[in-house]
């Protein structure tokens, strides 16, 4: 009897064994992984342009994976015809244009500031916790944003911080989120737009479909800038996919980073 | 035909950050590199092909060519496994500024015609 049992363990391993190196590679992570709550059209693809989903109390149901676009990227003032600098402001960028973004602190690995992060050519993920009154916002890469629904203030002389303090709320379906308490280190988009720890931000976000969303990031810096302005971009879903991890363990470009 | 995939889809989605690229790498410099693969460092921020490029006197110098993020990479249907050591491959890219044997890769070719990690930082000086 005990023979048998070892016997039929060893079939039983290598027949696990077998399916292990005749299986097909097992997706990355859930990089590609059918979500039950995506639309489809009659071909089974995701229909992208479905009618935006909402909660059961109505609300718009910001969740999903999200990318923005490269250009604002780059350049969040891709679309404005002047950018209204403080003179320090202007100097500034031009001394990170004309040595070619060399120390941008994310070069370093260090934190990409929340406007890069919305549009950066990594997703971020809105989990929306109604019954908790907070979303999260999650990122591929580093660290997350919580942001708080339930009617509570922005903080007054906060602990600089290098993704602030979010507060958010429902302006019809517009999900406007604040944030402030930032420490004015990292940039706004890697062409070097600077901001300081004035830095008042206003996010809105508006589901128009299933597969898209605008997304308007005030920019309210009076230290850098003579005036607020308003960059106007359009995430776009990633459907049936998660976020995959990134982390910055294998740093080489700081050392030949020489500039112009 | 994944690879085909693969490819029309970085035609849109082939451009990743985490550093300027001008600041490091020199685009109207542009080198051809033909040489055997002896590791691919599948790591953030950036993937690294090294490779052993021999020139016509039989020397061999080592190249370090930088491609996207995995997270992108993978978005883009390429793998840890899409080049391996011992792969004959050619890479187009820019050569560093600092004259180190360093280049942002713009294509990987295979030997057997298949171009993999598509798409450069490069590109976003272009916005």
């Amino acid at each position: 009897m005990e023979l048998v049992r070892v016997i039929t363990s060893a079939i039983v391993f290598r027949a696990l064994i077998l399916v292990y190196v005749l299986a097909p590679a097992a997706p990355a992570q859930w990089l590609h992984y059918p979500h039950k709550d995506t639309p489809r059209t009659p071909d089974g693809k995701p229909d992208l342009t479905a009618p935006a989903p909402r909660r059961p109390d109505g609300k718009p149901d910001m969740s999903g994976v999200w990318i923005g676009s490269t250009k604002y990227m780059i350049n969040i003032a891709a679309d404005l015809k002047e950018v209204p600098f403080q003179p320090w402001a202007a100097a500034e960028y031009k001394r990170r244009r004309d040595t070619e973004s060399k120390d941008d602190p994310s070069g370093q690995c260090l934190p990409l500031s929340v406007p890069v992060k919305q549009t950066i050519t990594s997703p971020f993920k809105i989990v929306d916790v109604p019954q908790k009154e907070e979303m999260i916002m999650l990122y591929e890469g580093q660290r997350h944003r919580e942001i708080f629904m339930d009617g509570r203030p922005l903080p007054r002389d906060p602990e600089p911080s290098w993704y602030g303090y979010s507060t958010g709320r429902w302006e019809g379906d517009d999900l406007v989120i604040e944030s402030n308490g930032f420490n004015g280190i990292p940039w706004l988009d890697i062409n070097g737009h600077p901001s300081t720890d004035a830095l008042h931000l206003t996010e809105r976000y508006h589901r128009v479909d299933f597969g898209h969303m605008s997304l308007e990031i005030t920019i309210d810096d009076p230290k850098a800038y003579t005036k607020p302005w308003t960059v106007k971009e359009s995430p776009r879903l990633l459907p049936d996919t998660e976020l995959l991890e990134a982390v910055c363990e294998n740093n080489q470009d700081p050392a030949h980073m020489v500039g112009k | 035909m994944k690879i085909l995939a693969a490819l029309l889809f970085s035609g849109a989605a082939g451009v990743y950050a985490h550093h300027s690229f001008a600041a490091e790498f020199d685009g109207s410099k542009r080198v051809t590199l033909k040489g055997t693969v002896t590791k691919v460092d599948w790591r953030n921020p950036h993937i690294y092909v090294y490779l052993n490029v021999k020139d016509e006197k039989g020397n061999v110098t080592e190249w370090a060519c930088e491609g996207g993020p995995p997270n992108v990479l993978l978005r883009e249907g390429w793998t840890r496994n899409s080049v391996k050591e011992g792969d004959e491959v050619t890479i187009d890219g820019a050569v560093a500024k600092d004259g180190s044997k360093r280049c942002n890769s713009r294509t990987v070719n295979l030997a057997d015609g298949r171009k993999v990690f598509a798409g450069s930082s490069e590109d976003n000086t272009k916005q």
